[in-house]
């Protein structure tokens, strides 16, 4: 349970240090006719840290949008409340607030150059013009975009058209910026860099960065923390190594990576023992006798020859080998249990490294399970 | 290999034979019908503009070619004082009614507010009730308003280029506000939010953003108010007092008494007019697809 509390962000409770701070916060969207309400965001509570780099993750429709929206001011809480250092935003409408967004669609003033769209913040917050000058002339420098100041966003790629957006809400030196699935127009070379390029802009300047994503991937190679929600209810914050090592709920397993769920009956806070019988160490706080899930990852089983394993059953699974598909970079099996009822299918995968022994179908395995690899889910 | 040779070289001709001869035959066809909807439409013109330079007081004998009756139409008091009262009246409409039906436009396309269903359908029945109907409606409604103002304030309104302005801003609203709606509609909700993002306050947001997009709408729905105010004879002849006729009902009252070549040359200047409206409405279009 050590490493479970890690998972959850402490509760801070009135200090004024956090970039973000949501506390108690629900969005009620009216229904249709006679129809209840939609609860898009459920009574959220959440930190953000100055200078994070923070994710929403979450599938569509489960209220990251919502929040971010509600961050940025497009939306109005229907209970709760909303600060950005402290100060109380709720209720502001956009312009008030000092953060600014880039939008998935980029949202580029069509009739405007590309200085022109990155000036527009500056002018509305009636700065002298030699200084605006100047901060486009930088801002436009740390997006690489010289040169192309007197375009107008059509005759750009989709990815300078994202780089204007960044740096049209930059410019303004917000204290948060909210990044709404910025590069899901992108195709997956170029999100890829562009990936690395925004946590590396973020590290750069500085500045709180919260990013809405459904791209499970995106959010692990990018974030500091990040949270995973679902129908409007924050299931998980925490970096991603936790996220991804020490799911705390199946839907967290089941939506980041690749995992195996297994059933199994609670020996003791040590140990579970799976359908087939076989003893497996995992910490937990439950009853001993009661079912619980338990998440394994793939690639942190273990696959040898049952012969040539001399060590004690215990964490191990012995089975035969149903399915090898070669991926290249690694080799992915399933495994059936040999004992069990119904028998466990577990998948496992092994990098395609020298020295690595492979197993063809029908061989019977015994998978290996490294303490601490498994995690004990709360449903 | 002989196979392929078929295939490329003796089989295409033949499919192209056989799919293009009836099509020709059709293409024929429309062709044909589309030139004569062509002249359906443009020889009554072509006919009025060759009778307006006729050097003839009997419309059907040709006399030779002639000025003569534009210099009379420019001399007519009448067809002036006609003139300008439609470019008034006109003026003024299209002002007012872009405004306000650009404003309506825009809240029934970004904005949610009680009864907003109700407004939305009742906005544009002025576009689809017959001009007869609006006109009476129109009439009854001055009548009632006029005993109103006399009775309450002692002010003495008088049925006049008022009136007609008045008649033709309630028509035209509704046609501004369907054609700005459009525009609208097309334009992505994101970039006002963006500007608003970028600490632009609404009315910033509208000035800078939404209204130079909509340009080409609001600007195509006031060539539209000015062209229906200009030619409108039935709603106008309800509703205009002694001395204030504008004139496509000036030249209605004459055409009762006979088609004269002054008539002709009327019209023909208010074709001309028209076809420069679509000229403009035309570039204005053209310019915004760029």
């Amino acid at each position: 349970m050590t490493e479970l509390s890690t998972a959850i962000s402490p509760p801070v409770a009135g200090t004024t240090t956090s970039a973000v701070s949501i506390r108690g916060v629900t969005k009620r969207f009216p229904g249709g006719k006679g129809a209840e309400p939609v609860v898009a965001v459920d009574a959220l509570d959440l930190e953000i840290e100055d200078g994070e780099f923070f994710s929403l993750l979450g599938p569509s429709g489960c209220g990251k949008t919502t929040t971010l929206r509600m961050i940025g001011g497009f939306e109005y809480p229907t209970a709760g409340s909303i600060q950005i250092f402290g100060e109380e935003v709720g209720l502001l409408p956009p312009n008030k607030r000092p953060v600014n967004t880039v939008f998935q669609s980029y949202a580029l003033f069509p009739h405007m150059t590309v200085a022109q769209n990155i000036a527009f913040g500056l002018e509305m917050q009636d700065v002298a013009a030699a200084e605006i000058k100047e901060r486009v002339g930088n801002v436009i420098e740390l997006v690489q975009l010289e040169g192309r100041e007197n375009r107008k966003p059509k005759q750009l790629s989709g990815g300078q058209q994202q780089r204007v957006a960044l740096a049209r809400a930059l410019v303004n030196r917000p204290k948060v910026l909210l990044l709404d699935e910025p590069l899901g127009a992108l195709d997956l070379k170029l999100r890829q860099a562009m990936q690395l390029e925004l946590k590396e802009m973020q590290e750069r300047v500085g500045i709180t960065f919260i990013y809405v994503t459904h791209d499970q991937e995106e959010a692990l190679t990018m974030s500091d923390r990040l949270a995973v929600m679902d129908h409007g209810e924050l299931l998980q914050v925490g970096a991603p190594e936790t996220i991804y090592d020490k799911p705390r709920t199946r839907f967290v397993a089941d939506f980041i990576g690749d995992t195996n769920l297994l059933t199994a009956t609670v020996i003791d806070g040590r140990a579970v023992r799976l359908s087939d019988g076989s003893a497996i160490r995992v910490e937990n706080d439950r009853p001993v006798g009661s079912t619980v899930t338990v998440a394994v990852r793939p690639e942190k089983l273990g696959l040898r020859r049952v012969e040539s394993d001399r060590d004690l059953t215990l964490d191990a699974i012995d089975g035969h080998v149903e399915r090898v598909t070669f991926l290249g970079n690694a080799l992915a099996y399933e495994v059936t249990a040999d004992a069990g009822d119904p028998r466990a299918t577990l998948r496992i995968r092994q990098g395609n490294a020298p020295g690595v022994e492979h197993f063809g179908v029908g061989d019977a395995v015994r998978v290996r399970w490294a303490p601490g690899s498994a995690t004990v889910l709360e449903d | 290999m002989s196979v392929v040779d078929t295939g490329s070289g003796a089989g295409e001709p033949v499919s192209e034979d056989s799919v293009a001869r009836p099509r020709r035959a059709v293409e024929r066809l429309l062709a044909g019908n589309a030139w004569m909807v062509f002249a359906f439409l443009y020889l009554p013109i072509l006919v009025l503009a060759v009778l307006s330079f006729n050097d003839n007081r009997v419309v059907g004998i040709w006399g030779g070619f002639t000025f003569r009756w534009y210099g009379e139409m420019f001399a007519d008091r009448n067809v002036m004082g006609a003139l300008r009262n439609s470019l008034y009246v006109a003026g003024i409409s299209t002002v007012v009614s872009t405004a306000l039906g650009t404003a309506a436009g825009i809240s029934l396309e970004r904005f949610r507010y009680r009864g907003q269903r109700a407004y939305d359908g009742l906005l544009y029945l002025p576009v689809i009730i017959p001009d007869v109907t609006m006109a009476v409606m129109l009439l009854l409604f001055f009548v009632q308003a006029f005993d109103l103002a006399g009775a309450l304030f002692g002010i003495d309104a008088r049925y006049g280029i008022g009136t007609i302005s008045l008649s033709h801003i309630a028509f035209n609203i509704s046609f501004v506000a369907v054609v700005v709606r459009a525009r609208l509609a097309g334009l992505d909700g994101r970039l006002e939010e963006a500007a608003a993002d970028l600490y632009a306050s609404r009315w910033k947001a509208f000035r800078k953003v939404t209204l130079p997009l909509i340009a080409p709408g609001v600007a195509g729905g006031a060539l539209l108010a000015l062209t229906l105010s200009l030619d409108d004879v039935v709603i106008t002849s309800f509703v205009a007092g002694p001395g204030s006729t504008t004139l496509p009902v000036y030249v209605f009252g004459l055409v009762r008494r006979g088609v004269t070549p002054l008539i002709n040359a009327v019209s023909v200047l208010m074709l001309v007019a028209s076809m420069m409206l679509v000229l403009v409405s035309l570039l204005v279009s053209r310019r915004q697809g760029e």
